[in-house]
């Protein structure tokens, strides 16, 4: 479905979606508080690993920053968005936009658009804090990272919409999020090392969007290439989640 | 020129009939009120024209565009308001105003429609802290924020108090003067009377009747009476040898003439000349209410709480 709206029109409306995220005020503790959490867990608790087990690194750079990015794109993308994008759904609003002449698919738009600035926003917030707080370094493969990220954020975010697509209420929604989010970041490490889980559990976990960026990450912090499953796992759960999330959207 | 075309319009959800063979035409810069009890088709009717419902049968046409073909064009020039369309709940009405102009390229000015709709001190409140009558205004602003040629209104005095209904009822009556088309749903045949040029009746998918008010209410036969109370007696066929006067009959104490034109001097007129002492004399006119009983068999407002003006009294009458 094609619109032609104006661009001052795309202006207002990513506004009108920043303020709306920014008014959610509960909604945004945890993609931006967890990360900060668990990179001073992990700085704390890690101070005593010698240098060369992470190839120089140090355990708050190689784990520590990647899983925090996880954090923050797995619940924008995976319980943030759905949740705004099926409340608009239930309550009408996607039903109202349709009668105007940009349609609904630019909130849709707009709502990623803001979701993956919060997804950057996040990101550089953990980023600093390593930085300042624990003398963490910039990644060795910058390139990488930035693949990593965004590699990381389609995944999520299609995962996102296919949320949207099939949840029929905004709770509905957030609790398929959160399943989905603590599903594959149990499996990804985010509760500890995730290779001390079963063996199939942890080849499963590496190539879920959690434990692949994870490891893509840690890659390019330690400026190593990263494993070839890590990067297909995310590339093909973007592709399949989004023609999903495209098939069964329902607009009221 | 014609502004609203429908021609055999029929929709069904899931083998249930909800519009079933409804045809009418508006003409540009009328006002056409689509009135039926719940149920009888109307939001499905205007929701098709309004091109969010894919007819399964017929053809509609809004300024000769195509609603689902052409939709990018005509959402240009359509203004809609829905039943039951929420907005983003945590914007102020200013913001939402602005956002939605925003998404037309020629439209009216936001500091003058919020105005208009008489929202300037609420203008700074969120959508989901305003009353409804209030998200009701808003929503009509919404509808006009593209400036557009035709507008279709469902519902939009639903829930709102006596004040702010008069002023958006002279809201629609201004857009009307301006040239606009527009095409309202709603339940209120008061509103349809003094709004609407045109009526359309619909009755369980069906388009029943198709009129001006007034010719609806002479379409179902029904005539105006004058009643009054008199104690003592008086000259029956005097009464009925006045021009317009049909029928003269007794209830009790109460004496009524149907008949049409001026009955009500006429009437008083001739009872003075009678000697008559007569009390309580006055003039009932036939309703749309009364047009869409006699019409249908069925009241309008059948199963809704809010029964409309000293209605169940009329019905009795109707049907005696």
């Amino acid at each position: 479905m094609s619109t032609r709206l104006p661009p001052a029109g795309w202006a207002a409306l990513v506004g009108a979606e920043a303020r709306m995220v920014a008014r959610d005020t509960a909604g945004l503790v945890v993609p931006l508080g967890l990360p900060l959490l668990i990179l001073v867990m992990v700085g704390l608790t890690t101070a005593g690993v010698p240098p060369e087990v992470f190839g120089g690194r140090t355990p708050l750079e190689v784990v520590g920053l990647p899983l925090a990015a996880a954090v923050v794109v797995g619940m924008v993308g995976v319980v943030n968005v759905p949740s705004f994008l099926a409340h608009y759904r239930r309550a009408g609003v996607l039903r109202r936009l349709g009668v105007t002449p940009a349609g609904p698919v630019p909130v849709l738009v707009a709502q990623g658009v803001v979701g993956f600035a919060q997804v950057v926003a996040g990101c550089l917030l953990a980023l600093l804090v390593a930085m300042w707080g624990f003398g963490a370094g910039p990644p060795s493969s910058p390139g990488v990272a930035l693949g990593g990220l965004l590699l990381a954020s389609a995944a999520f975010f299609a995962l996102g919409g296919l949320v949207a697509a099939l949840a029929p209420t905004t709770n509905a929604a957030i609790a398929a999020g959160l399943v989905l989010f603590l599903g594959t970041g149990a499996v990804g490490g985010m509760f500890g090392d995730a290779s001390a889980l079963p063996g199939p559990l942890a080849e499963a976990g590496r190539v879920l969007p959690f434990g692949a960026t994870v490891h893509v990450l840690g890659a390019a912090w330690r400026g190593v290439p990263p494993d070839l499953a890590p990067v297909l796992g995310p590339a093909v759960t973007a592709v399949v989640a989004g023609l999903g999330a495209a098939r069964w959207f329902r607009w009221e | 020129m014609t502004a609203i075309e429908v021609h055999d319009l029929h929709k069904s959800y899931r083998g249930r009939v909800a519009v079933d063979g409804v045809g009418f035409t508006a003409a540009d810069g009328s006002v056409t009120g689509v009135l039926g009890p719940n149920g009888a088709g109307k939001t499905t009717t205007v929701e098709c024209i309004a091109g969010l419902r894919r007819p399964d049968r017929g053809t509609v046409r809004v300024l000769g565009l195509d609603p689902r073909r052409d939709r990018r064009a005509l959402r240009a020039v359509l203004g809609v308001q829905l039943q039951e369309a929420a907005l983003h709940d945590m914007l102020t009405v200013a913001e939402l105003v602005r956002v939605h102009r925003s998404m037309h390229r020629d439209g009216a000015d936001p500091e003058r429609l919020i105005a208009a709709v008489g929202l300037e001190e609420s203008a700074g409140t969120r959508f989901d802290r305003l009353s409804g009558g209030q998200q009701q205004r808003l929503s009509v602003a919404l509808a006009l924020v593209g400036a557009p040629r035709v507008v279709i209104l469902d519902e939009l005095t639903t829930g709102l108090d006596p004040r702010s209904r008069e002023d958006v009822l002279e809201l629609v009556r201004e857009l009307a003067a301006g040239g606009v088309t527009v095409l309202m749903v709603s339940h209120r045949m008061d509103e349809i009377e003094r709004l609407c040029d045109r009526v359309l009746l619909l009755d369980d998918g069906r388009l029943v009747a198709d009129a001006n008010p007034a010719g609806l209410i002479s379409a179902a036969g029904l005539t105006e009476r004058v009643r009054f109370r008199t104690a003592g007696g008086f000259d029956r066929s005097a009464l009925l040898g006045l021009s317009g006067v049909d029928e003269v009959t007794r209830v009790g104490e109460e004496v009524v003439v149907s008949g049409a034109g001026d009955l009500v001097g006429v009437v008083g007129t001739e009872l003075v000349r009678q000697g008559v002492v007569a009390t309580g004399l006055r003039e009932q006119r036939p309703t749309l209410d009364d047009a869409f009983l006699e019409l249908t068999g069925r009241r309008l407002d059948a199963g809704r709480s809010s029964a409309g003006r000293n209605s169940a009294g009329r019905n009795g009458e109707v049907a005696a």
